[in-house]
Parts: C-alpha cells; sequence; structure tokens
C-alpha cells in the first residue's frame, strides 16, 4: 500500500483527467478526432478503438492517414498496434502504404530488436513493387544483424519477398543470404532459414536446388536438433525425411541421431521423427525383432495419449505404416479399443486399425477382438455400429477357419434379431461371409433362415447395397427360400424406382433362375432394363442377356452364365496400390496423409495469389493513396446524412475475392468400402460372363440378334423366340 | 504451413483473426460455418479437417470457441498444425485465464500481439509462455521522452533464441526449492464379470522449479533402463509419508520427511514405457547414457511422462447389478470396493451410474457417501469423500419408468436387454495420494547452479488418480 500522499495525489489526477476518452461506437468521425488528439492517451485510445473496428469487420481504411501520424511512438504498444493497422490494409489497400515507408527505414534500424523485426516484417509484406524495391537495405541488413531474434524474422522475410516479386530477389541476391543462413550459429534461425528455402522451393523448384543444400548441411541439421525449439525441430526431421542418405552407414547413422526424439512431448515431433526413421529404413539391415521396430511402435502408442485431432492424424498415418511394415503393433492391439468419450472420428479410425492389425495366425487375439466389435455393434451411434458389425465380417474373413466365420455368422444374426436399425449392415456383412465360405451350405442355410422371415424385405432395407445383397442370396440359394418368386415379384415391380446395383443384382439373379421361374419374369425384366431404367449400365447388362439367350444352339453358354460358382472372397480390407502407398510413406504427417490421396499438386505454385501494384511510379502511388482517402472521407460525411445501411463501400482489393461457392457433394466422399466391394463382385460376374460369351463371326447369330429388335412390329418374333428357349 | 488462424464462436463465425498469407481469400473462413452446419445435418462424424475448393480447413474445439487454421497444401504438416492450435490455446489460456467468446472479444489487443510472435508467414515460432510473457505484457509502457529511459522500454530477452530457450536469466528465489509431483493416471475398462479387458498407468512428473539462476538438474528414477548405472548411488530424497492427511495435491504445503531406511527396502526396479520429456530435457544425453538432465523452466511444467500398460487389479471396482421389473421400476444394485492396501485411502470417489433417459422417482439407499440423480447426464452420482483400503460399500436405487401397456394381441412386450436401457458404462473417479501403482521411486535429485552455489531443497509427492477412461460395461 503506498503512503497517503501518493494514494490522494492519484485519485486527484484520476478524478481530473483532461484527456477526452473515446466512446466504443466506433464512429469514424470520432475515431478521427481522436486520432489527432494533443493527448497521448487520447491518441492511443482511439487507435485500439480502431482496430477494435478492423477486428470486427469494419472498413476502417480511410483513417489511415491518421493512424499513421501515430506510428513515430516511443510506446512499443501503441507501434504495435499501428503496425497492425498497416500489415492488415497492406492486402487491400496496398498503395496507401506508400506513405508509411519512411517510417519503416528507420525503424528498421532502431535499437530496440523488436522494432527492427516489425519493421521488416511488414515492409515483407506490402504488395507494391516500389515499396518492395526500398527494402534492400533493411532486409540484408537485418540477415546479418547481430540479434538473432531479428535474424530469424528475416530468413522468413526473404521467402514473402518472393512470394511477392521473385524477379527481385533474383536481383537482389537474398536466396544466396538465405542460403548462407544455413550456417548460422543459431538453431532457430538454421530452421527458420530452412523453412524459408523449402517455401521457395515450393514456388520455383529452380530458384533453389534443396536436395543438394540438404545433402550438404546434413550434419549442421543434426547438430541443430538438440538445441532448437520444438517448431524448429519439427522443420528440420521433414528436411531430412526429404534426403536420400547415400549408404546405408549414413542411413544408421541418421536414425540414430534422431531415435531420440521419438520421446519428444510434442507429438507433431514424434511424428515427424517416426518419418525420418521410417524414410531410412529400407537402407538399413533390421528384423522385425530389432530395437528400431520395437521403438517405432512405442512411439505410435504414446500418439494415443494426444488431444483427438491429433490421435485422428497418428491413426491415419499407422494405417499407412502398418500396410509397409505389417509386424509393427502386433502386441498392442489393446491400444486401439475404442474409448468411450472418444470422438466419433476416432472411434471410426480405431475399429479400421484394430481389424487390420490383428495377427490371423493368433486365435486367443482373434477371439478378444471378436468380443470386442461384438460390444461395439451394441452402441448407440449408427455410423460407429455400421462401422463394427463390418468390422466383423472382415475380421471373419481375414481369420478365415471356417469355425470361426461360424462364429462370427452367429454373432451377426443374433444382432441382427435384436435391433432394427441395422438390417442393412448385417445383411451385407452376413453375404461378405458368405461369399468368403460359398461352400458351406449350413451356413448359408442359417442365414436364408433368418432372411425368409422378412414379410416386407424391399421396405426393410434401404441401401442400395444390402437390397443388392439380398437378392444376390435369393439368386444363390434359392432352395433355401419359401416363396421364392413372390419375393422377386416384389422387386419386380419396384424395379423402376429401385437403385443401379439392385437393378443389376436382380437381372443377375432371374437369368440364373429363369429356368425354373415363371416365364414372364424373365421377359419382364429384361424389358424392365432395357426400356425403363435410366441406368446405362443395366441397359447394356440386359441387353447382352438377352441376346446371349437368344442365340441357337445357346445351351453351354446357358449353362456357364446360370451355373458357374464365384471364387472365394479372402479380404474385404482395402489396399493402397503400391505406387499410392510408397507416396504416402513420403508424405507422412501431411493432410496427404489424411485423406490417403498423394500431393499430385505437390511444388506447383499457388493458385492464389493477388497481384502486385506494378509500375507506378511514387508521385502516382501518393496521388492515387490521396484520392483514395478523399472518395473515403466523402463517404464519411454522406453517413451524417442517409441511412447508413443503404451505404456500402466497395473496396477494390476485394473485387479479386473469389466468391464462386463449390459443390459440397464433392467434399464428402468417404466412400464405403462395402459399395467397392460389391462393385467388385459385379464386376467379376460381368468379366466371366463376358469370357464366355461366344461371339464368333456366325452370322446366324447376328442376324438372330436383329430379330430381337424392341419395336412393335417384332413383337410376335420375339415372342415366338423366348417361347423356343422352354 | 498454415496461412490464416481464426478463432470463431460456436457456430463457425469469425471473431479474430491474422492472416499470415495472401494465399487464400478474405472470404474462406466464411465457407466454415456453412461447412459445419452441412456436415452436422448429415451425420455426427465431423472429422476436424475439412476441405472445401482447393482449401484445408484444420480446427480444434475449446470451450466455445473453434481454434481454425486455414491451409493451401496437402503437403502442409497436420500433426504440427494441429498441435500449435492446442499449444496456442495454452499461451492464451496463461494470459486470459479462460479462453472463450468473451475473453476474446475483450482481450484482443494483447491476442494480436501473441499472434504476431507465435507464427510468422505461418510458420510457429515461439510458443513458449514464460519467455512470451518477458516482453509481451499487459501493462502499456508509458511514453518517455528521455533517450536515457528508451533503453528501457520491451525488448525480446536474449535466452529467445539461445539454446536455453525457455528460462531467461536472471532469476532470483529467496528460498531455492523444487517440487516434484508424481501424477499416475489408471485408464482401464472393464467387464461386468471383473474382467479387465485394458488397463494402463500413464504417469506424469510434474515440476514446480523456484531455483534462481540457471540450474543444471539431474534426475534419477527406479527405472530399469535407468537406475542399471546408479546400482550403487544410496542418495535418498526426502519423500512424501503415507501418514500424512492432505488431500489437496494443488498445495506448496512440505510434506513429512520418511526414514531413509523405508526407503531402501523399496528399491524395486520397474520397466517405463513411452518415456516423453519436456524440451528442456536433454534427449540425445539421455539416448546414450540414459541420464535424465534438464535445465528447468522456472515455475510449474511437466517434465515428462511415461505409460505403463501391464494388467493391474482394479483399485476401485463395483458390482453392479439391473434389473427391469416389467418394464415399470429399474432396481440397480452397486457394491463398491477400494482393492488397495489398508493403509491407502482413496478420496473424492465419484461413481456415475447410467439410468434410462425417461427415468423418475429415484429412491436410494446407501451406506455411505452421498446419492443424487442427475438427469442431464442420465445417471445417478454416487459421492464417497474417504474410501479406506480394503472397504466395501454399498447402495441401492430404485427408479421409476413409464409404463408400457399391452397390445392388443395381448403378448406382453419382451423386456429389454440392458444394453438397450442403459446408454454407456459405470464411470469412476478417485485419487489415492501417496501412492504409486506402478512403483515408481525417485532416487535423487540433484540440483546444480554453478555460479550461484545456493542450497537447494527437492520435495516429492506421489499420487495415483483415475484417468479420462476408468469403465466398467455394462452388458
Amino acid at each position: 500500500m503506498p503512503p497517503l500522499d501518493k494514494r490522494i495525489k492519484k485519485f486527484l489526477k484520476d478524478s481530473i483527467r483532461i484527456a477526452p476518452k473515446i466512446s466504443g461506437k466506433g464512429e469514424l468521425s470520432e475515431l478521427r478526432t481522436g486520432l489527432v488528439s494533443q493527448y497521448p492517451q487520447t491518441r492511443k485510445d482511439a487507435i485500439k478503438k480502431t482496430i477494435q473496428q478492423m477486428t470486427l469487420g469494419k472498413d476502417v481504411s480511410s483513417l489511415f492517414p491518421d493512424v499513421l501520424k501515430n506510428i513515430a511512438t516511443i510506446d512499443v504498444e501503441q507501434k504495435k498496434l499501428v503496425y497492425l493497422y498497416v500489415m492488415n490494409y497492406a492486402e487491400t489497400h496496398p498503395e496507401l502504404c506508400i506513405l508509411a515507408v519512411n517510417t519503416f527505414i528507420t525503424d528498421a534500424q532502431d535499437p530496440n530488436p523488436l522494432i527492427r523485426c516489425m519493421a521488416i516484417r511488414t515492409m515483407s509484406m506490402i504488395r507494391v513493387d516500389k515499396i518492395l524495391e526500398y527494402i534492400e537495405t533493411p532486409l540484408r541488413r537485418t540477415l546479418h544483424d547481430d540479434n538473432a531474434y531479428v535474424r530469424k524474422t528475416a530468413v522468413i522475410c526473404v521467402a514473402k519477398l518472393f512470394q511477392l516479386n521473385k524477379d527481385l530477389c533474383v536481383e537482389l541476391g537474398v536466396v544466396e543470404d538465405l542460403v548462407n543462413a544455413l550456417d548460422d550459429s543459431n538453431p532457430l534461425v538454421i530452421a527458420n532459414a530452412t523453412a524459408a528455402l523449402i517455401e521457395i522451393h515450393n514456388m520455383d523448384m529452380d530458384a533453389v536446388d534443396l536436395s543438394s543444400l540438404i545433402q550438404s548441411h546434413v550434419s549442421q541439421f543434426l547438430l541443430a536438433l538438440n538445441e532448437c525449439t520444438e517448431w524448429a525441430r519439427i522443420i528440420i526431421l521433414g528436411t531430412l525425411s526429404e534426403y536420400s542418405a547415400k549408404d546405408s552407414l549414413e542411413a544408421q547413422d541418421i536414425i540414430d541421431r534422431v531415435t531420440a526424439h521419438l520421446q519428444h512431448v510434442n507429438p507433431a515431433v514424434v511424428l515427424a521423427t517416426i518419418k525420418v526413421i521410417v524414410r531410412n529404413l529400407p537402407q538399413i539391415e533390421y528384423s522385425s525383432n530389432s530395437l528400431i521396430m520395437k521403438r517405432l511402435s512405442s512411439a505410435f502408442v504414446s500418439l494415443m495419449s494426444t488431444p483427438p485431432e491429433m490421435q485422428y492424424v497418428a491413426l491415419k498415418n499407422i494405417r499407412i505404416i502398418l500396410e509397409k511394415y505389417p509386424e509393427l503393433l502386433t502386441k498392442e492391439l489393446r491400444i486401439f479399443y475404442v474409448k468411450f468419450n472418444d470422438p466419433l472420428y476416432v472411434k471410426l479410425e480405431k475399429i479400421d486399425i484394430l481389424v487390420r492389425l490383428v495377427d490371423p495366425s493368433n486365435l486367443k487375439q482373434c477371439t478378444l477382438l471378436l468380443t470386442e466389435l461384438k460390444e461395439y455393434a451394441m452402441e448407440y451411434e449408427p455410423e460407429f455400429v455400421s462401422r463394427a458389425i463390418q468390422a466383423l465380417s472382415q475380421l471373419g474373413i481375414k481369420y478365415a477357419q471356417e469355425s470361426f466365420v461360424s462364429k462370427v455368422l452367429d454373432i451377426l444374426l443374433e444382432l441382427l434379431e435384436r435391433q432394427d436399425t441395422i438390417k442393412d449392415d448385417c445383411c451385407i456383412s452376413l453375404c461378405d461371409l458368405l461369399r468368403h465360405c460359398p461352400g458351406n451350405d449350413k451356413m448359408a442355410k442359417q442365414v436364408c433362415a433368418v432372411f425368409n422371415t422378412w414379410s416386407n424385405p424391399e421396405v426393410l432395407l434401404q441401401s442400395d447395397i444390402a437390397k443388392c445383397n439380398y437378392v444376390w442370396l435369393l439368386g444363390q440359394h434359392p432352395n433355401n427360400f419359401s416363396d421364392l418368386e413372390s419375393k422377386i415379384n416384389i422387386f419386380i415391380e419396384n424395379f423402376v424406382q429401385e437403385e443401379a446395383l439392385t437393378q443389376m443384382s436382380l437381372l443377375m439373379t432371374i437369368v440364373r433362375l429363369h429356368a425354373t421361374l415363371t416365364g414372364s419374369m424373365l421377359q419382364s425384366v429384361l424389358e424392365l432394363a432395357t426400356q425403363q431404367t435410366h441406368e446405362l449400365d443395366v441397359r447394356d447388362m440386359a441387353m447382352m442377356y438377352w441376346r446371349c439367350l437368344s442365340m441357337p444352339n445357346n445351351e453351354s453358354l446357358v449353362n456357364d452364365l446360370c451355373q458357374n460358382k464365384l471364387p472365394m472372397i479372402s479380404n474385404t480390407l482395402e489396399k493402397f496400390s503400391p505406387e499410392v502407398l510408397e507416396k504416402l510413406l513420403m508424405e507422412l504427417g501431411t493432410i496427404s496423409s489424411i485423406y490417403f490421396k498423394p500431393d499430385s499438386n505437390r511444388r506447383k505454385g499457388k493458385k492464389y495469389v493477388q497481384n502486385i501494384v506494378k509500375g507506378k511510379h511514387i508521385e502516382e502511388l501518393e496521388s492515387m493513396a490521396k484520392n483514395e482517402i478523399s472518395s473515403k472521407a466523402n463517404d464519411d460525411v454522406l453517413l451524417d446524412f442517409d441511412e447508413r445501411d443503404d451505404v456500402t463501400n466497395t473496396n477494390a482489393g476485394m473485387l479479386n475475392t473469389l466468391t464462386t461457392l463449390g459443390d459440397l457433394d464433392d467434399l464428402f466422399d468417404f466412400g464405403p468400402s462395402e459399395d467397392a466391394t460389391q462393385i467388385n463382385t459385379n464386376d467379376t460376374k460381368a468379366v466371366q460372363g463376358l469370357k464366355e460369351l461366344k461371339l464368333g463371326g456366325d452370322s446366324n447369330g447376328i442376324s438372330s440378334g436383329g430379330k430381337n429388335n424392341p419395336d412393335v412390329s417384332g413383337g410376335n418374333i420375339v415372342s415366338q423366340d423366348l417361347l423356343d428357349l422352354f | 504451413m498454415a496461412s490464416a488462424v481464426y478463432f470463431c464462436d460456436h457456430n463457425g463465425k469469425p471473431l479474430l483473426s491474422r492472416r499470415y498469407r495472401d494465399d487464400i481469400p478474405l472470404s474462406a473462413i466464411d465457407k466454415f460455418p456453412i461447412l459445419l452446419s452441412d456436415l452436422e445435418e448429415q451425420s455426427n462424424l465431423i472429422p476436424p479437417c475439412l476441405n472445401h475448393n482447393g482449401l484445408e480447413y484444420l480446427f480444434i474445439q475449446h470451450n466455445d470457441l473453434y481454434v481454425v487454421a486455414i491451409v493451401t497444401s496437402l503437403s502442409a504438416n497436420a500433426a504440427a498444425i494441429f498441435t500449435f492450435l492446442h499449444k496456442l490455446v495454452e499461451v492464451l489460456s496463461d494470459y486470459l485465464k479462460t479462453v472463450e467468446e468473451e475473453s476474446i472479444r475483450d482481450n484482443f489487443v494483447i491476442i494480436y500481439e501473441l499472434l504476431d510472435e507465435v507464427m510468422d508467414y505461418g510458420i510457429p515460432q515461439i510458443t513458449e509462455t514464460k519467455m512470451l510473457k518477458q516482453y509481451i505484457t499487459q501493462k502499456s509502457f508509458k511514453l518517455v521522452k528521455s533517450a536515457k529511459k528508451k533503453r528501457n522500454a520491451t525488448r525480446p530477452p536474449v535466452a529467445l533464441t539461445n539454446s536455453v530457450s525457455w528460462r531467461p536469466e536472471g532469476i532470483t528465489h529467496k528460498k531455492n526449492e523444487a517440487f516434484l509431483d508424481i501424477v499416475e493416471s489408471i485408464n482401464m475398462l472393464m467387464t461386468q464379470k471383473g474382467q479387465v479387458l485394458r488397463s494402463e498407468i500413464i504417469g506424469d512428473v510434474k515440476v514446480n522449479s523456484k531455483l534462481s539462476g540457471m540450474p543444471d538438474l539431474k534426475l534419477g528414477i527406479n527405472d530399469k533402463g535407468i537406475f542399471s548405472k546408479y546400482l550403487d548411488d544410496d542418495t535418498n530424497i526426502p519423500s512424501a509419508s503415507a501418514t500424512t492427511s492432505d488431500n489437496n495435491t494443488e498445495t506448496d504445503k512440505k510434506p513429512s520427511i520418511t526414514s531413509s531406511s523405508a526407503t531402501n527396502k523399496k528399491k524395486v526396479n520397474i520397466e517405463l514405457e513411452d518415456l516423453k520429456f519436456h524440451q528442456c530435457v536433454r534427449l540425445s544425453k539421455f539416448e546414450n547414457e540414459k541420464i535424465i538432465t534438464f535445465i528447468p523452466p522456472d515455475g510449474k511444467f511437466d517434465l515428462m511422462n511415461y505409460r505403463l500398460s501391464t494388467t493391474i487389479k482394479p483399485l476401485i471396482w463395483c458390482d453392479v447389478n439391473v434389473q427391469v421389473h416389467s418394464n415399470s421400476r429399474i432396481e440397480i444394485h452397486c457394491k463398491a470396493k477400494a482393492q488397495i492396501k489398508r493403509k491407502s485411502t482413496a478420496t473424492n470417489v465419484e461413481i456415475l451410474i447410467p439410468v434410462p433417459d425417461d427415468a423418475d422417482t429415484p429412491t436410494f439407499k446407501y451406506s455411505h457417501g452421498s446419492l443424487k440423480y442427475v438427469p442431464e447426464k442420465s445417471a445417478i452420482l454416487w459421492k464417497i469423500r474417504s474410501f479406506p483400503g480394503g472397504k466395501e460399500y454399498s447402495m441401492s436405487a430404485e427408479l421409476g419408468l413409464p409404463s408400457i401397456s399391452n397390445n392388443e394381441d395381448g403378448n406382453r412386450t419382451m423386456p429389454k436387454s440392458n444394453a438397450e436401457i442403459l446408454k454407456g458404462p459405470v464411470q469412476i473417479k478417485f485419487q489415492i495420494p501417496y501412492f504409486t501403482t506402478s512403483g515408481i521411486q525417485v532416487r535423487y535429485l540433484k540440483i546444480n547452479e554453478p555460479k550461484l552455489q545456493y542450497k537447494s531443497y527437492p520435495w516429492v509427492r506421489y499420487i495415483t488418480q483415475s484417468g479420462d477412461d476408468y469403465t466398467i460395461r455394462l452388458t
């Protein structure tokens, strides 16, 4: 507690404060008055209120000259606010910034490193080439500043400058200074210089020979790794992961030097370290039991104790690495058990990893996972339950022993009895299991017995893929269904309303069973498929079947079509192609790894860059700036007389803004694997059918086909031909 | 890396932002609320990385905020961006205490300053709060006109870019002390029958450093990989006595000293997995020599964490029995047992048992603690403040259910299974002071300050608690 007299002084001083305050209304006229007030405190208040309005999205660019008058201050906080204002309007009103050039140049030599940094940082972000020309001296000086804090900011400015004006960078030769910064004594400067060089390389691959730079600086990077910040480590590790070691000795050395960072507390550092190790693994001798594999497994396990967004990235990357190194994490199944409070996007990824990770030769492990997946299938989140049911069949198919598959089947049938919302998923999974064990009639009887009890399957099942599987089952095991024809007839009646997969499946089933079905059913479905449907694939398939069935001497062909046995499904887990896998391994930890899509646009230039204001002389720029300020001032005056809502300020810089709304349907392509699986199955059938098709040079066949044109005048001929089949 | 960082409200509308590059349109963030609402309409699956029109929106949630980074390239480091966003919230929490919509609006000046320092051109820079506070302060430096005073203006500390980038020079404390809190969180998943499906111990070594100058510390613990090198080192550190009844783990109160002989009896080595260290620890030295050495930042920080995944017996076990009577009422019987040594006591035990959404009219019987119905969580909550080891407490609850009449055919509706009635598992929380499940022991903590040569006092405390997933499934 200060003495009484001091407290009295403070009280009196506050109560008679002379400097007027700025209200919170944010009116431009009041702000302008405050900005030029004789009282420093009022001016600072006005600057804060201006920034506040700017934050709220209001255009306060007309205040530019008044704000700028306050830039020459020794109050660091105030200077920061003015710089923020300038930087904000550097993008939308670059011409206005010409007025601040002198201050920037002065501040770039300020004794305070903080001020020097602010000046150089702001200058490098203004897209007016005449201003950029002033940057040479301050930039070069700060690149060699005696303060490392300033140097680490200056090296990033080179990348900014390169983006704005590549030719100027080349002319000034600052890229060479940037390369020299890789030998700086300070590790943070080294890391930022590396990041800047990578950015420049991404903008123009010819400007920087990145691979040879990395090669000549590997030892510096490894040394800096132990002394820099966590973010700098990520940059350096990311750079090392781009490097191909020249021999196994070097690869082993790199692995040995970076392995320590698997134990950094920042999960991004851990993942970046994993990436370097994975990059160098192919060049060294290792076994699945070696220490390095254990260390990698441990590192991945630890990433499961991080925030959910980070877990999400880690799970995606584990998925990639498991495909290359399936021996990893084989003893860590339980780490990926779903936690009750996990976000849904983590839960789904964990199930995917569990099914891939489980060892098919380990019965105990498979049994434990089976029990776990059953628990998940009884949860409440629809997407989670759906994925768990799919995983059950994936697990059964992976383990492959028929007794185990039978156990999975029993669980699925049990689940089917208790809930109505999972019929679609169970139907798909059960059919997958039957395709895996095509010769097991006992299992088929079990499944069909349950489906046989459904009175309205075309309504109970919701999705195209589920109906497709149900109809497929009718065709494969017709003897297990009572009232087979009425079940099929219901689908024929709704043929036009069904989707493509169901239509195709129905077509195949009826062709397969046509010898035992009522004759009109085949004719009905072929007519519907060739005349009523909008699906071209279905039309083509139906036409092909029609011609096959109409050919003379077609007994063996029809027999092949109707009696063929499908091959056994051995795997329903999606895999990457070898090319994609190798690319994804090079992009671990990136956004590419989240989408499993290699960055095909890698190292291409930016798509969206606003143009620099070029070709103007200083006087012209000043004139433009003053005119713009005048017009804004006029708007402000108008605000005093007209309705505010009627006044719309158009920013020239905004005209370049992209306003197109993309097609949202393309955004969320979660691509359910069931579709892929079923499409593959259909393709197999189609290919087999085509292979059996004997379309030689038989002139009679061609002639017969002609007779089958679906027109009214040929109706009798068509009927006659069809009747001849029986 | 990141072209811009935005703080958005719970609808995704931007409150405050900082653009680091000009390679995205100003209107890019306006798509974010549309993307969110479209996704929410479709399903519950909202991944933290959205794609629209060639732009990537990476975001985390904190209180009523979305913190969003917009990125233009698929080759950007997603792990670094998410980690950076979490770190950014941590820094703001240190300055603002609470990070939410209102505090973002009210503190825009300091936030803009911080956004300038934590990132440059989308590249993360300085996120050490203790260092940022050296030169980004809440106070305004007053205008001074003399050239002499100008030198006192705020400037970045020299240590900011040193290899010790987390600790400024010139720190002084009257009394030099270092406090170690070893906190072990137990995650466990159990079935109703008592089978342990998964268990793990996640340990945190939290340090509160009140040391002057630039001290160099060396920590010894009874880990197989570490301790074997110091088999002959008998230096013992005083540790908290089990007899102390202090339940407040946040207090700086000094626990009493246990006897050396008691500590010597417990020289059992354990094997820790997944050691993770604060960046102040010399990782290469640990890798090569298995020594934990570090120059600590001032104040509180997490020195290291570890994990053990050995199967352990449930420390707090609940035998839960649920019965549904004619779809009109539900009975829940629960026996809770503290399966720990009698000399230990579990504190602040909370057992959350799910009940149907439409349950009503709760009546309770219990021997200890307090019971209440929490309808917003569709659960009943049993609190037991002090639960001695070896004890067993029980409770029963009965709740009414809306009656379901017979259908016209006269068939009674079959009773549903527990899984359909009860959403989610039983969740348990507890703390057990002066106890570590893993058996970890701190052998020594050596403190060396080469210049000041002061006398220093290390203190160690242990606590075991429930993690974020200590659950019993009901099926």
